[in-house]
């Protein structure tokens, strides 16, 4: 196998690097890049911690091999707060409503969260579940993350 | 997922990628490897079976970029391109009334993130018994058109599915279209699934196309997933069906039909007995939306 030079978009930086046919997304995003936001789970597309945005559309990293994402743009958690720092308003509305434990699952959930707004700007209950469906999690019993969405879209 | 748990936080096997941008470098690419190589659309089912160690190609070929797999448009029959991605798909029919079926299905398929990178053309070459988007295409008669470099050649879904995984694509052999001829007037559509949580593969799952006049039945077509080798269609249950006044008791008989006609196992997400048990709870409530759904469109 031969290493091949690929140019991504990362959070709005240009980016070009190295990478084997059988990198993997989410470990180019983790160890090359040092974005440690994007986390593995279960490595096998079933938990979406591993959720980024690929040209605004979100997809699990750890399912993604490196090279097919050449020329992409792609979003991770780290990317939603703007360049001052200051947090996007999913963010904000997760802290807010007690939606984060341990927290491994929060970039993932922020992340569609911020996907679905974009989409349906005032989702109900069930919209927002299905929308979150393919992210596990483990702590909170999913009731304040659903409340955070929700809140998030009055503000 | 079956197979043996390997690492799945890295792929460790090491293979040629390739990324065509047309359709005859890809299938050139694949008359040259043969079974060394595999065709990649989303990866969603062959990069977790790489990770688990279940296949071993040495070449992945990466369709995602030829354009002329990724259309969708209406014409004589409906034409999904074998590389549009299940969120495209549910969006391009939801709301037709002519395949409520297969938008139920995409809508209940994985999740999200799946759907933005999963195909139709893979989920069905991946042929899983349990494919969502099989049942309703079997019911609206669908056919895939397959070529290689030797040529094209189209038959229909249900003749494609020949195993657990398998199909009948031969070496060099991709799949490229998947047609769907429109259902005739007064044809309406359902598709149901039972499983453990919301992005679950199914325990069990049918889909329904029924043609209504007034309170009789005057053709239907039924399929299952997860309860044969291969999704099925019932074709007994159909026959007992065609031209009947559709009553309670027909149904409930028609039910009874199916427990026996289906071939369940038990595996990690269910038994073999609660299959049987909800094929015909499963019928009743798909075949009632179809009905009712076939009113709305007579």
């Amino acid at each position: 196998m031969k290493k091949k030079n690929i140019s991504i978009t990362l959070n709005t930086e240009k980016r070009e690097i190295s990478v084997l046919p059988n990198e993997l997304l989410i470990n180019v995003i983790r160890e090359e890049l040092g974005l440690t936001g994007t986390k593995c789970g279960c490595g096998m597309g079933q938990c979406g911690s591993c959720t980024v945005l690929i040209d605004g559309a979100p997809v699990l990293s750890c399912l993604t091999l490196a090279l097919s994402v050449d020329g992409a743009e792609i979003t991770t958690i780290e990317g939603l707060e703007s360049p001052d720092g200051t947090l996007d308003r999913l963010q904000e509305s997760f802290i807010d409503n007690s939606a984060i434990q341990c927290g491994f699952c929060t970039p993932g959930m922020v992340l569609m969260g911020s996907d679905l707004l974009t989409k349906n700007p005032s989702p109900t209950e069930d919209e927002i579940r299905a929308h979150i469906k393919g992210n596990i999690c483990r702590c909170t019993g999913y009731y304040g993350i659903v409340r955070a969405i929700k809140n998030a879209a009055l503000r | 997922m079956e197979g043996k748990m390997t690492k799945t936080r890295i792929l460790m096997q090491e293979f040629d990628y390739h990324s065509p941008t047309t359709l005859e470098e890809a299938l050139s690419l694949l008359d040259e490897h043969g079974d060394e190589a595999k065709v990649m659309a989303g990866g969603t089912d062959l990069l977790v079976q790489m990770k688990q160690e279940v296949i071993a190609p040495k070449y992945l070929i990466n369709i995602r970029n030829i354009q002329d797999l990724s259309m969708i448009e209406h014409g004589k029959d409906l034409k999904v391109g074998a590389v549009v991605l299940l969120n495209d798909a549910l969006h391009f029919i939801r709301g037709d009334k002519r395949f409520r079926a297969l938008s139920d299905a995409l809508e209940s398929l994985a999740e999200v993130q799946v759907r933005n990178m999963g195909t139709l053309g893979g989920n069905l070459c991946n042929a899983s018994p349990a494919a969502d988007s099989a049942p309703p295409l079997l019911v609206y008669n669908a056919k895939v058109k397959l070529a290689s470099a030797g040529g094209e050649r189209t038959l229909p879904l249900e003749d494609f599915f020949k195993d657990v995984n398998r199909t009948d694509l031969a070496n060099g052999e991709m799949m490229i279209e998947i047609i769907l001829p429109y259902p005739e007037e007064g044809t309406g559509g359902a598709f149901m699934k039972t499983k453990r949580v919301g992005a679950d593969i199914s325990k069990i799952s049918c889909a329904i196309s029924v043609r209504r006049e007034r309170d009789i039945c005057l053709s239907s077509k039924i399929a299952f997933g997860s309860v044969a080798k291969v999704p099925i269609r019932i074709k007994a249950a159909e026959k007992a069906l065609r031209k009947e006044k559709v009553t309670e008791t027909l149904l409930l008989k028609i039910g009874e039909l199916i427990m026996s006609e289906i071939n369940p196992i038990s595996d990690i997400r269910s038994t073999a007995e609660y299959r049987r048990e909800m094929a015909k709870v499963l019928f009743l409530d798909v075949f009632d939306l179809a009905w009712q759904r076939a009113g709305d469109n007579e």
